[in-house]
């Protein structure tokens, strides 16, 4: 037999094609598929949250809360006590016992937690001038529970897991949850433009007038951040939600007076 | 703009990486093709068979083991391919051509050392091909692949 010295034919052993365009068309697939999968679990989660009895919120919250019981103060649940007693009398917000917890770090920032409990940080107190301004962040906060907004964002992330464990061929990648980060960040801005406007409308009943309602987010404006850098924040530009405020303010006809400025040295007290 | 970056620094850096990861992965294999190309043209009189016997015993003038061995890593942008992959099924070519690559340069490697040894031709080569970092997937893990070569090279008597 003659052996005639000759190159194989051709790389059939790889596949054509730009790996790049192949990369598109993937990424672009998943996130269609995830973005059609969290609009399907967000509306589960929703119902869930809506339906989901108090009862059931605080024992949830109980778990979560439990760090800061002890950091209960006095001035701040007399805030939270004043708004609650502006409620309308058939708000459903009147199944909650809201209780107020002040945390000694400097961030400027206040959040809601199931159950009917409202963490504050200290950097927000030193920050804010006058008793509406924090009125308005409590209200604002107010307005979470009253759309149950933290029972929904719990509810989707929740599920978001569930779904990532039944993916297969997913156990080692972290894409998944990646991804559904930022599409809830873009969802949670509704939530807080939602819960800003609610928070104005208890500002007006309890004090009669919005004065002060837009100082907070006059002075987050402030910062010098753009839009650009909320396009994947958890909260919208505070420009926006200035914008938002003053348009609801002038299309309700609610007044705008002067406001109560702030106690000096109160935050030290602490309630017995 | 600064803030976009500050506020999304993950999305950034993952943006980075799988730009390195592409470029630098494309440039790699561009070159390796060409000197693969090159080389086996250059070897391609030295035959390299499966057959296990040459035809009389008595052709034979030395023999001796050869092997070839080479390691091909993927980088960041073929791993999210084929991370990809992993979720929609079907062929995943970033790791082929990884796959390819190893084999013929280890065969490669392997024929250069045959002519070191003045061999005439490769009889019973094997091929064999092992994962090097079995959770490639998994983030912060290397993978690679290796492809082992190897034969028995035969120098034949003259005349």
């Amino acid at each position: 037999m003659k052996f005639t010295a000759k190159l194989a034919d051709g790389d059939v052993n790889i596949s054509k094609g730009n790996p790049l365009k192949e990369a598109a068309w993937l990424v672009g697939g998943l996130i269609t598929i995830l973005a059609l999968l969290y609009i399907g679990l967000g509306f589960v989660a929703g119902l869930v949250a809506m339906h989901l009895p108090v009862k059931a919120e605080v024992w949830i919250g109980r778990k979560i809360s439990a760090g800061f019981q002890d950091r209960s103060n006095h001035y701040l649940q007399q805030h939270l006590d004043g708004l609650i007693g502006a409620l309308p009398a058939d708000s459903p917000l009147h199944a909650y016992t809201f209780r107020i917890f002040l945390d000694e770090s400097e961030k400027v920032n206040a959040f809601a937690l199931p159950g009917g409990s409202i963490v504050v940080f200290k950097g927000l107190l030193q920050t804010v001038g006058s008793e509406n301004e924090l009125d308005m962040v409590l209200a604002h906060e107010l307005g979470h529970f009253a759309h149950r907004d933290h029972l929904q964002a719990m509810g989707r992330s929740l599920l978001v897991v569930v779904g990532s464990w039944l993916l297969p061929g997913d156990q080692s990648s972290d894409i998944l949850p990646w991804i559904m980060g930022k599409l809830e960040r873009r969802y949670s801005q509704k939530q807080e433009a939602a819960a800003d406007s609610w928070g104005l409308d208890l500002l007006n009943r309890r004090y009669g007038h919005v004065g002060g309602a837009t100082d907070f987010f006059k002075r987050l404006a402030g910062n010098g951040k753009t839009h650009l850098a909320y396009f994947l924040a958890t909260h919208p530009h505070p420009e926006d939600r200035l914008h938002r405020l003053e348009t609801l303010i002038r299309q309700n006809g609610y007044a705008v007076r002067e406001t109560i400025p702030l106690k000096k040295g109160w935050i030290e007290k602490r309630a017995e | 703009m600064k803030d976009f970056f500050m506020n999304n620094s993950d999305l950034v850096i993952f943006m980075v990486l799988i730009v390195v990861g592409y470029v630098s992965g494309a440039i790699a294999e561009k070159r390796h093709y060409a000197s693969i190309k090159k080389r086996e043209q250059e070897m391609v009189e030295l035959p390299v068979v499966t057959i296990r016997n040459v035809h009389s015993d008595s052709d034979v003038q030395e023999s001796g083991l050869v092997m070839g061995s080479a390691v091909i890593s993927i980088d960041y942008f073929k791993r999210f391919l084929a991370e990809l992959r992993n979720l929609f099924g079907g062929r995943v070519r970033s790791y082929e051509s990884l796959v390819d690559r190893a084999r013929r340069e280890a065969i490669l490697r392997m024929k250069q050392e045959a002519q070191r040894k003045h061999a005439d031709l490769i009889i019973n080569f094997r091929l064999e091909t092992s994962a090097i970092g079995k959770s490639a997937n998994r983030k912060r893990h290397i993978g690679s692949v290796e492809a082992l070569a190897y034969g028995t090279a035969v120098s034949l008597r003259n005349g």
